[in-house]
């Protein structure tokens, strides 16, 4: 298999307080190139740390994590480990530089000191490939947060990665702007072949992933697809986690006597699932 | 007898450009003690507007606003007396967290209100006592707590005030799940114990669903609707062409009566919706 990502054993600690912590504990992971995977995972179980581990901006303490062949602890790699994986994060406020929405996607790839008429074809397809091409000439601050989360995604995408680490994007937004970040990670997967780790806390955007991993405590719990993973409803709710309302109704109908599968997400579905049901009660 | 009434309330931003609508066009509604109120609509509708001018933070254009009988701008000195009756708990209060201790930081409202020293040390405690902020915790700084705890103590010390009526912009925005189930169930809980009247901004439907009495739906800054949660919920066109939606069990109840399947209309909750498959499932073995 072709893995773009391999997290050996890996241990991260930090020390607060005097105490030594570990966010991570002898964790191992490995992301095929082209998938898109979903972590989930409750506020304090090591995901974030996580993520900043996969673009080399934590080191491990014990343990490796190599992208693409190269080893994060490798000095040498440094650069071009963050270009070939972004990292988009929760505030788009935080994200954003320059006043106009074109130099902030140019940003990236200058650094990278590349031809500015290369720029300007990377700049135009990156914004395209957001659907924010309409806003090349306009002032970041006066878009809405969706907005200008995809506007932080089109910079990473100029810098050409092979794959994105997205940290909670949407948890600061409304549901348009999630349902757009949503949408257009799926289109730069599908389309582009990019890989996708997205990190966050609401179920109903692991619905299209290929892969789903739940970690708690620095560990990983389960690891499977997004169907396998929401039918186990006991077990997200022991770790702090939820599932989206579909699944939550036909759980609580099993409870109650109902022959039904609880493996459903989508609302078409759970009213497959509840019309077979019933028509099984007739029988 | 209602206790907060907006008339005709009319706000722009001062040097307002093409590019903000965030404004108010003549709002009007009527709120009863003790009712809980859900405020939907989309970002840029005009919801944390409209509370800041519940509390006396921004002045209507024109129009009014009463609380309890008395235009609330009558005498504009006293404004602070409105913020003490009327409790705003910001988005992200954690934020706005201060204090050197967890109890000095909740203290801080009522010893503003110029209460005596034993008696706010009561409000403290009961507050506590209601939604679950621990005494051990009361002499750690607040900035060492987690970030679940530190918006349950930002909301105490909101709470800590007795305000008639508490308001929340989004009391959830940014916590994991365990975290939103802990300040609904806090919502609850103080609602119970106190009998105040509770306003909730939110764009989660299910929560609201379970929670609210009434829904306020704002578009564009103008009120669209205004009624108990069952009629709201069963106007899904008016809802869908605003860019809202109904809660995710509704949608499957719809999907269901589409299909001709014999289950009942306006279901909100899994509750709700368990209670009326039993029903259609009791009629057809007894058939």
């Amino acid at each position: 298999m072709d893995n773009i990502i391999e997290v050996k054993n890996v241990t991260y600690e930090y020390v607060d307080d005097n105490l030594t912590h570990s966010a991570v504990k002898d964790f191992s992971l490995a992301v095929e190139r082209g998938s898109f995977t979903v972590i989930l995972g409750h506020n304090g179980s090591g995901k974030s740390t996580l993520a900043k581990l996969i673009n080399g901006l934590y080191k491990p303490t014990k343990g490796d994590v190599i992208v693409d062949g190269m080893n994060t602890k490798d000095e040498l790699y440094e650069t071009e480990i963050k270009r070939r994986v972004g990292m988009v994060f929760q505030n788009p406020d935080n994200q954003l530089i320059a006043s106009i929405v074109e130099e902030d996607v140019a940003f990236g790839p200058e650094n990278l000191g590349i031809e500015p008429d290369e720029i300007r074809k990377r700049v135009d397809e990156s914004l395209k490939a957001v659907d924010m091409y309409e806003f090349v000439k306009s002032t970041p601050h006066h878009l809405s947060g969706g907005q200008k989360q995809r506007i932080a995604i089109a910079g990473i995408i100029a810098m050409q990665p092979d794959c994105i680490v997205l940290d909670e994007p949407t948890a600061m937004l409304d549901p348009k702007g999630r349902k757009e970040i949503i949408n257009t990670i799926l289109k730069l997967n599908r389309e582009k072949n990019i890989t996708v780790i997205l990190i966050t806390h609401y179920m109903e955007e692991a619905e299209n992933a290929d892969r789903v991993v739940v970690m708690n405590d620095g560990a990983i719990i389960a690891d499977s697809t997004p169907k396998r993973i929401f039918s186990d409803v006991e077990m997200l709710k022991s770790v702090g986690l939820d599932v989206p309302q579909t699944t939550e109704l036909l759980y609580s109908l099993k409870k109650n006597g109902f022959d039904v599968s609880t493996d459903v997400i989508s609302i078409k579905e759970a009213a497959d699932a509840i019309e077979k049901a019933l028509h099984l009660e007739e029988k | 007898m209602s206790l907060l009434k907006v008339n005709n309330l009319s706000y722009a931003y001062s040097g307002a450009t093409p590019f903000f609508n965030d404004a108010l066009k003549d709002v009007s509604f009527n709120i009863e003690k003790g009712e809980i109120i859900g405020i939907i609509g989309h970002t840029g509708s005009g919801k944390s507007t409209l509370v800041q001018h519940l509390n006396g933070l921004l002045k209507p254009n024109s129009g009014e606003i009463l609380l309890e009988n008395e235009n609330i701008w009558d005498n504009p000195k006293e404004i602070r007396k409105v913020r003490s009756k009327v409790g705003l708990v910001f988005q992200y209060p954690e934020y706005q967290l201060f204090e050197e201790t967890v109890y000095k930081d909740i203290a801080f409202g009522p010893k503003n209100m110029g209460i005596a020293d034993d008696e706010i040390d009561k409000c403290v405690r009961d507050i506590c006592a209601i939604i679950g902020v621990k005494e051990e915790h009361f002499n750690k700084s607040p900035f060492d707590l987690s970030g679940g705890e530190k918006r349950r103590v930002a909301i105490a010390g909101v709470m800590a005030m007795k305000p008639e009526i508490i308001i929340f912009d989004e009391p959830t925005s940014g916590l994991d799940p365990k975290g939103r189930e802990d300040i609904i169930e806090i919502i609850k809980n103080y609602r119970e114990a106190t009998g105040a009247t509770v306003i909730i901004i939110s764009h989660n439907m299910e929560d609201m669903a379970v929670i609210a009495d009434k829904l306020l739906v704002l578009n564009k800054g103008k009120l669209e609707m205004f009624d108990t949660v069952e009629k709201i919920f069963s106007n899904r066109v008016k809802l869908n062409s605003i860019g809202l939606d109904v809660p995710i069990v509704t949608r499957v109840f719809d999907e269901l009566i589409k299909r001709g399947v014999d289950v009942e209309k306006d279901i909100f909750t899994v509750e709700k919706a368990i209670e009326s498959l039993k029903k259609v499932k009791a009629g057809d073995s007894n058939a």
